[in-house]
């Protein structure tokens, strides 16, 4: 961080302000602005709330389908199996978060601890 | 009414502890700690950058959104260069605009205060945002202020500190459960999405997204990818919902 001269202490913090919170932050001032103008009965309600579960989606299956470090580690047919089976638990324990949680990561556990070395 | 009097008017009206201890517990039956362990990760990341543990911890106070976090941190690991960090972190964060729209409306009450609402928004990531989706629409509007403050300071504060922690647990785990902590908060975004849906277009979407999402990812890149999934597949679901409405 060599661009931030003030004291070196303090550099890491002030690169999280401007290039990690500022960037972000700025989406949910947005937000808020947007927003105001916005009824929860309204078309352009559930068009946005369509869009952000769709977004959801796409974060999760990008996250299965490339995954990073230690993820990597377990083929992708395991990766597809646990969100089987977490979608077994879900449905077998009336709709359950829980269930399909504790099943989908058991799953992906134990696929690693096989397959791996 | 005198200068005075108007100051001493409460920021939120209504508040409820009672609804604000309700969400507390809702998000230590299971969010809080999801996202906590999830977020561990960013932890880990930090040290290898070589930032100061604070940092790390700051991160989730400030920005609170997992992948802007992670891609601040492995891109300073890179030595990316900073305008392309702070790009890169906001192309990510793009995704807290709908959140944003989709539970402020809820939220708001006919008095809302603009910081009330600003400070409200600063929590909404997916985690919060899944929550606020599944539980608000069933509650009185008075309820849903402190109720949704209750899940998100709690879901906030038990991941700061798992973020520190995070840090100095660093390669301490067995690799089996480190993949997977990684694989909890897929698994959790999409069940609670799904127990969240409340109607055919709700699952609709969710089918559109796990349908073109392989695609989307295969055929569009430059990080544009979930951007145009997001818009062309909650596009279609909306629309066909809207036809759907009209014809009834």
């Amino acid at each position: 961080m060599t661009i931030f001269s003030a004291d070196p202490a303090l550099a890491p913090y002030l690169a999280l302000v401007l290039l990690g919170f500022l960037p972000s932050e700025v989406w949910r001032v947005l937000g808020v602005a947007i927003s105001h103008g916005i009824d929860e009965e309204s078309e352009i309600f559930r068009f946005v709330r369509s869009v952000a579960a769709v977004l959801l989606v796409g974060v999760v299956v990008k996250i299965v389908v490339l995954p990073s470090r230690e993820l990597a580690a377990a083929p992708l047919w395991t990766r597809g199996a646990a969100f089987a089976v977490a979608g077994a638990g879900f449905f077998a324990f009336r709709r359950s978060v829980f269930a399909a949680v504790v099943a989908g990561v058991a799953t992906i556990v134990v696929a690693v601890w096989l397959t791996g070395r | 009414m005198s200068a005075d009097a108007q100051r001493a008017e409460p920021l939120i009206d209504d508040w409820s502890w009672p609804w604000f201890f309700a969400g507390v517990r809702r998000a230590l039956a299971g969010p809080a700690f999801y996202v906590a362990i999830s977020l561990m990760g960013v932890g880990s990341l930090a040290r290898a950058a070589g930032f100061p543990v604070g940092v790390a911890a700051l991160s989730t106070l400030l920005v609170w959104a997992g992948p802007g976090q992670l891609l601040f941190f492995g891109a300073s690991l890179a030595k990316t260069a900073p305008p392309a960090i702070a790009f890169a972190v906001s192309l990510s964060s793009v995704r807290l605009l709908p959140m944003c729209l989709s539970v402020l409306p809820m939220l708001r009450g006919r008095r809302t205060r603009l910081p009330v609402l600003l400070f409200a928004a600063h929590f909404i990531a997916v985690t919060v945002w899944a929550e606020s989706l599944r539980r608000l629409p069933d509650l009185e509007r008075p309820a849903r202020l402190p109720y949704f403050f209750g899940v998100a300071l709690t879901c906030m504060g038990l991941t700061t500190l798992s973020t520190a922690a995070g840090y100095w647990m660093t390669g301490t785990l067995p690799k089996p459960l480190s993949a997977g902590m990684m694989m909890l908060s897929p698994i959790y975004f999409l069940a609670t999405t799904a127990r969240a849906a409340r109607s055919g277009v709700d699952w609709l979407a969710i089918s559109f997204g796990v349908l073109l999402a392989p695609l989307a990812i295969r055929f569009i890149g430059g990080g544009f990818d979930l951007p145009v999934l997001a818009l062309v597949g909650g596009g279609g679901a909306w629309l066909v919902g809207y036809i759907a409405r009209r014809a009834a």
